[in-house]
C-alpha cells in the first residue's frame, strides 16, 4: 500500500487513512467513457446537411440525402449527430462544430439550437450558422469544401466534407482509427475503478502526478471515495509542516546581523528574505504529501489570487498568504475573498494596506474585480460572453465602480501593535489587516450592478468592517462568479478550452452545492473532476487538453519514478524550483499580478486557446527538452562545496524498468510500461517504433541507459507534454 | 524586482549541485555537427550584403511608466503649464522632482522652452552614460501625449460618450494589448511587430534562417503575427550558440539515434491541435538553433541588468545579421516594475536608469557596428499615470493614467524635438492642470489628471513602420484603424 521508500511519517499517515476508508467499494463510479459522436453521412465522406429555413424536423425529412448541396456564408444549416446520449443538463452548448479550410485554418461555427429527430431514434439535429465565432481568422471564404467535425465531452466525431460556396478543393484524409479501441491493460480483476486510462488521467488532474500507490488506491476505492478522503486529509503532511519563520525587519542587514558574504549571512538571507524555503516546502509537499488535491487546488488558486516574491519580501509573508489559499481551497469562495482581501501579502502586493481616504490607491479595487472575481465582461452561465447592441460585449463595471470600491478598501492597515504576531521592528505580515476607521472613506458608495444586485448601494458613515462585508457580498453574488472561477479552475486542472456546457455545469455547482449554498469549493472541485468531459480513458477531440505547466511537468516525472534524494536513502530536499524556472515558470515569483500566463492566451498563427502556451516559445521549448534530459538521465546531486546545511538532491528510480528490459531485451516491455504509466496507453505505433529504434544501438547490457532513453523520448515529446 | 535565475541563485547562495550536473554532462557534448553542416550549406548559397538592413527594437516599460515625471516643464513661462504648475500638483504628496535635478533640454516645438528629462537619463554614479546627451546630438526624440484611441477625442466627447473609447481604459492587460496590437478599435489577437512580419518577411527576408521577429522577453502580443511566429530566446547571460541548443546530444551513435527519434517524434500524432502547436514551437527552435551555432561577441560593455542583457543579445544578433540572411528584423525587449502605485521615487529612478544605460550601451554598440542609422530603438508602455499622486511620503506613487511620452532613438531619428499631435494648448505637450482641458476625468473628487492622448498609438507605430520599409499601401493592413487619424507620419523618422 505504501512505498517502503517513503519517509516514515508520511507512510504512517497513508497507512492510517487506508485503515479507515480502505474497504469502501467503488460501485458509485459509473463507466466514465462517453461514446464518440457520429456525424451522419450523406454521400460518401459528405455530411448530411440541410438548410434551416424550415422548422428542424420538417427540414430533416427534406435533408440533403445526396450531400452535394453547397451552402453560403452566414447561412443557417442543420447537421445530424448520433451516439450522443445527452444527460438532462446537456443542451446545444454541449457540442462544438469545427471546420477546417484548404488553408488549414480552423473555424468554429455557433450552434443556435438542438432538437431530437424523433423520440425513438437517438439522432440530434444541430442548427448551426456558417459564421466563425472564434474571430482569429477572417471569415472562411465560400471557395470549396470545408472539413467539419463535431466534438462532445472531449470526444471527436468522424470528419466529413461540407460544400461551402462550391464543392471540391480540399484534400480529404480518411479519418484514422480512433485510439479508444486499444486495450488499456485491464486485468481480470474487475473490482473497483478498473478504467486504467481514466485513473491516470484523473490523477494527472487532481494531483501533482500519478504514483503506483495512488493508482492502486483509486482503483480500490474509486474516484468519489478518494475525493471524499482528500477533502478531509490533513494538510500539510505531518512530515512537512509549513515552515514557521519569525517576521524580520525590512532591512536585510538588520534582520541578518552577520558580516555580508559570510555563510551565516547568506543562509539567513536565503531563509528569511527569499522564497527559497517556500519553494522547497512546496515541492516536498507535491512529491510526498497525502493531501494532493488540496495542494493542487491551492497551487491553482495561487495563480488566480497572484502575489509574487518579486515584491513580497519574506518567506514568512508568503507562507501566511499560502495558508489562506489552502485553508479555503475546500471552503467557501466568499471566505477566501475576505481572508485574501485582508491578507497582508496581498495588501502589500496590490497596495490596499497603504490606501487611505485621503491617499486612495485603486490597485486592489481594480484587480479584485478584473482578475479575481467577476472579470471585465458580463458572462452567460456557460462562460460565453453576453453581447449587447451590435454584438459588443457588455462591460461588468466602469471606472466609476472602481473608484467606489477603492473607497471601500481604504483604511485597512498592517496590525503592527496588539495582534498575536505583532513584532517590534517588523511589519506584521501574519495577522490580517485591521481597520483604522479614521482613515476609512465613509462616503456612500455605488457598487456592482446586476440583476437582483446585492448591496448595490452602501450608505454613508458605516463602519469599515461592516462595509467590507457588504461590498464583498456585492461581488460574491454577481452572476459572473460561477463561470469565471469555474472556467479558470477547469483550465488549470483539466483542459484549456472547455465546452460551454462543462463550464455551465461547474458554474451551477458554484451557484448551488445542492444544499442551497453558493461558493462551496468542494462542490466546484468535485463537479470539475467528475464531469463527463473530464472523465474517460481517452479523449479524441483535437481541441482537448492542455500544455503541462513547467511545475506539473517536473512533479509528474519525479512522482512517476519514485523521487528520493540523490543517494536514494531519504526523501528529496525538494530543491527543484530551478527546473520550472528555466522553463519559464519561477514558482512564487510570477512577473506580474497576471500570473505566469493569462487565461485567454491564443497561440500565434492558430486559433487555439491555450493559457500555458504563454510561456511556451522557442527558448522555453528547448529548456523543456533540456530539463527533461536532466530529469531522465541525471541525479541532482547535493552540492559538495556547500557551507550551509547541504541539500540532499533528487533522483528517480527506474529499477523496475531495468528489470523489464533485462527480461525482454527487445525493449517492447519497457515501452509498453512507460506508455501505460505516462501516456495511459495512447502511444501511436509510429512513436513506439521511433523509440525502439533509438534504443537499438545501445549496448545490450546497458539496460539503465536504454530505459532512460525511452523515458526521455516520451517525456520530451509533445504527445506527453500535452496533458489530455 | 525581476531577477534572472543566476541573480537569484547568487543572492540566495544556493548552489543546486550544478557543478555536479556539469560533470555528468561531460560525455554528452553538443549537437554541433548538424549545426555546422547547415551553416556551411547556408554559406555556400552566398550571404547577402548588408545594404539596406534595418531593424527596430521595442523597449517596453512594463507596468506603465509615469510620463509626468519623465518629461517635466522646467520653464516658468506663465502662458503654458510650467514647473510651478507641475510642482503644485505633486509636491505636497512628495512626488515632485526637484527643479535642479532635472536634465534640461531645449525644445524647438515648444518655442525653445526648457523641459527636463528625469535625472535617471543622465550619467549615473556607476559611471555609465545615459541617453540624455543624445538629445543634443539629434539622435533622441520624444513623441508626446501618445495613447490608445479609437479616434481622436476631446474632453467633452470623452465625458458625453459621443465617441467610442478604447475598451477598458486604465486596465493593464487591455491597454498593453492595445499598445502592442497597434489598434484600439477592437480586440486583437496579433501585434503590430508580428503583422509587420506577416506582411514583409517573405519579400524582405527570402531565405532568412530565423524569423523576422525576435523576443528576448518571452511571449508578447507585439511579436505575434497572424501567420508568423516569433523566435524567443534568453538574454545574453546565455551565449547565442547555446540559447536554443538542446543539451545531452553528442556525436556517439546512441546520441544520434536519440536525436533522430526526438526529431521524428515531433512530426507524429499532430491530430491533436495542442500537440501540433507544441511540436511546431520546438521545430522552430531546432531550426533556429542550427542558424545560431556561432556568433561574435559585441564590442561595447553592456550593464549587467535584465534590460542590459536583453539589448546585448539583440546586438549580438544584429552583428550576425549577414549570416542569418535577414534584411529586416524586429526585436522586443522589456523592463518591468513601472507599475509604481507606491514607492515610485526610488523605483522609477532605478528602472529608468537601467533602461537609459542599457539603451545607451546599445546605441554605442550600433555606432561601433556602423549601424546606428539602420537601427531604431523605440519605447512603449502600458499607459501614463495619474498626475495626482497615490499615497504620500515615502510610499508615494501614482495610479493608472492614459496619455504618455515615448522616446525614439537612433541615427535615423530626427532627434532633439517633441513630436505628436497638438493638445488643447496648441503644442504637443499637454496642459498639466488636473480637471483641466486635457484631463479626461473631472469633478473635483474624481479628477486625477489622466491626459486624453492626442497622438494615437498607431500613428506613432506607423511612422516607425514606414521607415522600416512597410509599403505605403500596406500601412492600413498592418494598422487597420489608421484611417481614423489625421496622419500616419508624425515626422520623427528621417
Amino acid at each position: 500500500m505504501f512505498s517502503r521508500k517513503c519517509p516514515r511519517a508520511v507512510a504512517l499517515i497513508a497507512f492510517a487513512v487506508f485503515i479507515s476508508t480502505g474497504f469502501v467499494f467503488a460501485q458509485s463510479d459509473p463507466n466514465p467513457n462517453s461514446p464518440s459522436p457520429v456525424l451522419l453521412e450523406g454521400e460518401t465522406n459528405r455530411a448530411l446537411a440541410a438548410p434551416a429555413d424550415k422548422s428542424m424536423k420538417a427540414a430533416a425529412s427534406k435533408a440533403n440525402r445526396g450531400g452535394s448541396d453547397v451552402f453560403s456564408p452566414d447561412q443557417e444549416i442543420l447537421l445530424y449527430v448520433a451516439e450522443t446520449p445527452l444527460s438532462v443538463d446537456e443542451d446545444a452548448n454541449a457540442f462544438r462544430v469545427y471546420a477546417r479550410d484548404a488553408n488549414n485554418r480552423i473555424y468554429r461555427f455557433p450552434i443556435l439550437g438542438i432538437d431530437k429527430l424523433s423520440q425513438d431514434e437517438q439522432v440530434y439535429v444541430l442548427r448551426i450558422k456558417l459564421h466563425d465565432e472564434i474571430g482569429f481568422w477572417p471569415q472562411p471564404q465560400p471557395t470549396g469544401d470545408l472539413l467539419i467535425q463535431v466534438s462532445w465531452r472531449g470526444m471527436a466525431s468522424n470528419q466529413l466534407l461540407l460544400g461551402f460556396g462550391k464543392t471540391g478543393g480540399l484534400k480529404f484524409d480518411p479519418p484514422k482509427k480512433a485510439a479508444d479501441e486499444k486495450n488499456l491493460g485491464d486485468s481480470d480483476d474487475y473490482v473497483g475503478y478498473r478504467w486504467s486510462g481514466d485513473r491516470k488521467r484523473f490523477l494527472e488532474q487532481a494531483t501533482f502526478g500519478p504514483t503506483k500507490d495512488l493508482d492502486q488506491r483509486v482503483r480500490r476505492i474509486g474516484l468519489r471515495v478518494w475525493l471524499a478522503e482528500q477533502f478531509n486529509a490533513p494538510y500539510p503532511s505531518a512530515a512537512n509542516p509549513y515552515p514557521d519563520y519569525v517576521l524580520k525587519p525590512a532591512q536585510q542587514d538588520v534582520g541578518c546581523p552577520f558580516q555580508r558574504g559570510t555563510p551565516e549571512y547568506i543562509e539567513c538571507v536565503r531563509t528569511y528574505y527569499t522564497q527559497y524555503p517556500v519553494m522547497n516546502w512546496f515541492f516536498k509537499e507535491a512529491f510526498y504529501g497525502d493531501a494532493q488535491l488540496r495542494h493542487r487546488v491551492a497551487w491553482a488558486l495561487s495563480q488566480l489570487w497572484v502575489t509574487s516574491g518579486q515584491t513580497i519580501q519574506q518567506s514568512s509573508h508568503m507562507i501566511a498568504y499560502h495558508k489562506v489559499l489552502s485553508a479555503h481551497a475546500f471552503g467557501n469562495y466568499r471566505d477566501l475573498m475576505k481572508d485574501m482581501t485582508l491578507n497582508p501579502a496581498m495588501g502589500d502586493y496590490l497596495d490596499m494596506a497603504r490606501s487611505t481616504k485621503n491617499t486612495p490607491n485603486e490597485n486592489y479595487a481594480r484587480e479584485i474585480l478584473q482578475l479575481f472575481t467577476v472579470g471585465l465582461f458580463m458572462l452567460n452561465q456557460d462562460g460565453t460572453l453576453q453581447t449587447g447592441n451590435g454584438g459588443a460585449p457588455i462591460p461588468t463595471y466602469s471606472q466609476d465602480t472602481v473608484n467606489n470600491f477603492t473607497k471601500v478598501f481604504t483604511g485597512f492597515r498592517f496590525c503592527n501593535v496588539g495582534c498575536p504576531n505583532s513584532t517590534d521592528g517588523a511589519v506584521n505580515f501574519k495577522d490580517p489587516l485591521v481597520l483604522q476607521q479614521n482613515l476609512h472613506d465613509v462616503t456612500a458608495k455605488t457598487l456592482l450592478d446586476y440583476p437582483n444586485a446585492v448591496n448595490k448601494n452602501i450608505a454613508a458613515n458605516l463602519n469599515g468592517n461592516t462595509e467590507l462585508d457588504l461590498a464583498l457580498d456585492n461581488i460574491f453574488n454577481h452572476p459572473n462568479l460561477g463561470p469565471f472561477v469555474g472556467r479558470f479552475l477547469i483550465q488549470h486542472l483539466v483542459t484549456s478550452d472547455p465546452s460551454p456546457a462543462y463550464v455551465s455545469r461547474v458554474a451551477a455547482a458554484f451557484n448551488n452545492n445542492g444544499a442551497g449554498i453558493r461558493g462551496d469549493m468542494k462542490a466546484v472541485v468535485k463537479a470539475i473532476l467528475l464531469d463527463p468531459e473530464a472523465r474517460g480513458d481517452v479523449k479524441t477531440d483535437p481541441f482537448y487538453g492542455k500544455l503541462r505547466e513547467p511545475v506539473q511537468l517536473t512533479t509528474n516525472i519525479y512522482r512517476q519514478f519514485d523521487v528520493l534524494s540523490a543517494d536514494r536513502t531519504q526523501p528529496s530536499d525538494g530543491v527543484v524550483f530551478w527546473l520550472p524556472q528555466l522553463m519559464g515558470q519561477f514558482p512564487f515569483y510570477a512577473n506580474t499580478v497576471f500570473n505566469y500566463y493569462t487565461p485567454n492566451y491564443i497561440v500565434p498563427g492558430t486559433s487555439l486557446l491555450a493559457p500555458e502556451f504563454g510561456i511556451m516559445n522557442t527558448g522555453t521549448a528547448i529548456q523543456r527538452t533540456n530539463m527533461t534530459t536532466i530529469m531522465s538521465f541525471v541525479n541532482i546531486d547535493p552540492d559538495p562545496g556547500a557551507t550551509w546545511p547541504t541539500p540532499v538532491g533528487s533522483s528517480i528510480d527506474v529499477n523496475d524498468l531495468i528489470q523489464l528490459s533485462s527480461e525482454d531485451p527487445t525493449g517492447n516491455s519497457v515501452v509498453d510500461e512507460l506508455d501505460r504509466r505516462l501516456m495511459h496507453s495512447t502511444m501511436s505505433p509510429e512513436m513506439r517504433q521511433s523509440i525502439l529504434t533509438a534504443m537499438a544501438p545501445i549496448a545490450q547490457f546497458d539496460h539503465n541507459f536504454k530505459v532512460r532513453t525511452a523515458l526521455f523520448l516520451i517525456a520530451s515529446s509533445s504527445q506527453y507534454q500535452i496533458q489530455r | 524586482m525581476k531577477e534572472s535565475r543566476r541573480d537569484f541563485v547568487k543572492k540566495a547562495g544556493c548552489a543546486l549541485g550544478m557543478a555536479g550536473l556539469a560533470t555528468q554532462f561531460v560525455h554528452f557534448g553538443r549537437m554541433s555537427v548538424l549545426a555546422q553542416r547547415s551553416r556551411d550549406a547556408a554559406k555556400k548559397q552566398g550571404s547577402l550584403g548588408t545594404t539596406g538592413y534595418k531593424a527596430i527594437v521595442c523597449v517596453f516599460l512594463g507596468g506603465g511608466n509615469d510620463g509626468n515625471n519623465t518629461l517635466v516643464p522646467l520653464h516658468t513661462d506663465s502662458g503654458i503649464s510650467n514647473y510651478n504648475d507641475y510642482a503644485a500638483a505633486r509636491s505636497a504628496a512628495g512626488l515632485a522632482l526637484a527643479q535642479g535635478s532635472l536634465l534640461p533640454i531645449s525644445v524647438p516645438a515648444m518655442g525653445n522652452l526648457s523641459y527636463g528629462m528625469h535625472p535617471a537619463f543622465g550619467q549615473q554614479t556607476n559611471g555609465n552614460a545615459g541617453i540624455h546627451p543624445l538629445w543634443a546630438t539629434g539622435k533622441l526624440a520624444w513623441v508626446t501625449n501618445v495613447g490608445t484611441l479609437v479616434s481622436p477625442m476631446t474632453k467633452a466627447q470623452y465625458q458625453n460618450n459621443s465617441i467610442a473609447k478604447p475598451s477598458q481604459l486604465f486596465s493593464h492587460l487591455d491597454q498593453v494589448n492595445q499598445y502592442q496590437a497597434g489598434r484600439s478599435d477592437t480586440f486583437s489577437f496579433s501585434g503590430w511587430g508580428g503583422r509587420l512580419s506577416d506582411d514583409m518577411n517573405q519579400s524582405s527576408n527570402p531565405g532568412g534562417l530565423i524569423p523576422m521577429v525576435t523576443s528576448i522577453d518571452g511571449a508578447a502580443l507585439f511579436t505575434a503575427g497572424q501567420t508568423t511566429q516569433p523566435m524567443a530566446i534568453d538574454d545574453s547571460s546565455t551565449p547565442l550558440n547555446e540559447v536554443l541548443n538542446p543539451i545531452g546530444f553528442g556525436n556517439d551513435s546512441w546520441s544520434q539515434a536519440r536525436l533522430a527519434a526526438f526529431n521524428q517524434i515531433r512530426s507524429l500524432d499532430l491530430n491533436n491541435n495542442y500537440v501540433n502547436a507544441a511540436s511546431n514551437v520546438t521545430e522552430a527552435a531546432m531550426q533556429a538553433n542550427e542558424a545560431l551555432s556561432t556568433f561574435q561577441e559585441v564590442t561595447v560593455g553592456f550593464p549587467n541588468t535584465g534590460i542590459g542583457r536583453q539589448l546585448k543579445q539583440v546586438a549580438r544578433l544584429i552583428k550576425k545579421q549577414a549570416d542569418l540572411n535577414v534584411e529586416r528584423q524586429v526585436f522586443y525587449t522589456e523592463r518591468g516594475g513601472f507599475d509604481t502605485h507606491n514607492g515610485q521615487l526610488n523605483a522609477q529612478n532605478n528602472n529608468l536608469a537601467q533602461v537609459s544605460q542599457a539603451v545607451r550601451a546599445f546605441y554605442d554598440e550600433m555606432v561601433v557596428q556602423g549601424r546606428e542609422s539602420e537601427v531604431t530603438v523605440f519605447m512603449m508602455t502600458d499607459f501614463g499615470r495619474t498626475m495626482n499622486p497615490a499615497g504620500s511620503g515615502g510610499n508615494v506613487g501614482s495610479d493608472h493614467g492614459w496619455g504618455n511620452h515615448m522616446f525614439v532613438l537612433g541615427g535615423a531619428v530626427n532627434g532633439g524635438d517633441f513630436y505628436g499631435v497638438d493638445t488643447s494648448n496648441g503644442t504637443p505637450f499637454p496642459n498639466l492642470t488636473i480637471d483641466g482641458p486635457d484631463d479626461a476625468t473631472s469633478n473635483a473628487a474624481n479628477a486625477r489628471g489622466r491626459w486624453i492622448p492626442t497622438t494615437g498609438v498607431e500613428q506613432y507605430a506607423a511612422t516607425i513602420a514606414r521607415w522600416f520599409g512597410l509599403p505605403e499601401a500596406d500601412i492600413p493592413l498592418v494598422f487597420p484603424n489608421i484611417g481614423a487619424f489625421s496622419t500616419s507620419n508624425l515626422g520623427f523618422m528621417g
